[in-house]
């Protein structure tokens, strides 16, 4: 192969990183009835956050004070915002008995995000789909069974026939019901939490690779290396910001859906 | 009971601003896949090779009526 065959970052001796960024190897290789439970260091970081997000609420509410202190006005702030902004906003009063699993969605999806930028972790818990798939069918296991605990069977025939249509129609619209209904809502809340993630710790790591690159090669791309730096500061921040907006999103989203499945559409 | 508390409009329909538009994009892509996959379906079936387009065709008309029907009104 000939240089003028190489791509360019190739033949600059620069290696841009790719997929494997988001591989790991197996630290424990288990594997029960053929199913693998490996655990890898994404899987290690799941216990972590587990074990934090558990912890922050044990200790924040072990011993309520009436005049908060401390971490107890974090927690109480973190959850207030959720109170407040996601379920009397999007629910109304009979959506605060969702409160702890809204509270806990998002607390969980933030500290699961936040790895992305806290040095020396560096990888967003959400860049790989396991754990926004499951959030996103808890969400809809959710809203399904609210569905019909309120409504009864009739959940199906509200979701799946919308009201005021001449009944010809429903043999269009209602496979289109059920496809946005129970699975595009699913798969569009996993996979907007999980591109999120890829596209910021894709982001992230070109900026510093290139960084690191620009910043030892001795000739003026040296100069071109402290913008790199500079720019790479700025992105930890914006996916900071990110990381709190995506679980916000993927938060008050389960929260419509749920006030959908309260009460039929009108 | 929704006309109390410091919720907004009390009978705005779940979905407002950002939430509508992502439900308005959901029943678009849905109408595509739900008549798409259909006629995929049908193409599979009959051994013909257009049907997929017709049924892509026939669910964006579906998520535009049901779009207006919805959310047109306002």
């Amino acid at each position: 192969m000939t240089t003028a065959t190489l791509p360019l970052a190739q033949r600059a001796g620069f290696h841009a990183p790719g997929v494997e960024i988001f591989q790991w190897p197996d630290i424990v290789h288990i594997e029960v009835a053929g199913i693998d439970l490996s655990i890898n260091r994404v899987v290690l970081q799941m216990f972590v956050v587990v074990l934090l997000v558990w912890g922050l609420f044990y200790l924040g509410f072990r011993r309520p004070k009436l005049v908060p202190s401390g971490l107890q006005n974090v927690m109480e702030s973190i959850v207030d915002f959720i109170r407040n902004q996601i379920v009397l906003e999007v629910i109304g009063r009979d959506g605060l008995r969702f409160l702890p699993y809204l509270t806990t969605l998002f607390v969980f999806v933030f500290f699961g995000n936040l790895g992305g930028v806290i040095p020396p972790v560096f990888f967003p818990l959400n860049g790989r789909m396991a754990l926004p798939a499951v959030m996103a069918i808890c969400s809809l296991l959710l809203f399904i069974s609210i569905g019909i605990s309120t409504q009864g069977p009739a959940y199906f025939k509200n979701a799946l026939f919308p009201p005021g249509i001449p009944w010809p129609v429903y043999i269009l619209l209602t496979p289109i019901e059920f496809v946005s209904t129970f699975i595009v809502r699913p798969v569009t809340l996993a996979i907007r939490l999980l591109a999120n993630m890829i596209a910021g710790h894709l982001i992230l790591t070109v900026f510093f690779v290139a960084t690191g690159y620009l910043l030892t090669s001795m000739n003026i791309s040296a100069l071109f290396g402290i913008g790199a730096l500079v720019f790479s500061v700025a992105l930890i921040a914006f996916e900071l910001f990110v990381a709190g907006l995506q679980a916000y999103v993927f938060t008050i989203l389960s929260a419509v859906y749920i006030a959908g499945a309260l009460e039929p559409e009108h | 009971m929704s006309d109390s508390g410091p919720s907004g409009p009390p009978r705005e329909p779940p979905g407002r601003g950002s939430e509508m538009v992502w439900s308005i994009l959901g029943t678009l892509v849905a109408g595509v896949l739900a008549w798409g996959g259909i006629g995929w379906l049908l193409d599979r079936w009959l051994g013909t090779r257009y049907l997929v387009a017709v049924g892509i065709l026939v669910g964006m008309a579906g998520a535009f009526y049901l779009i207006i029907k919805r959310y047109g009104s306002g």
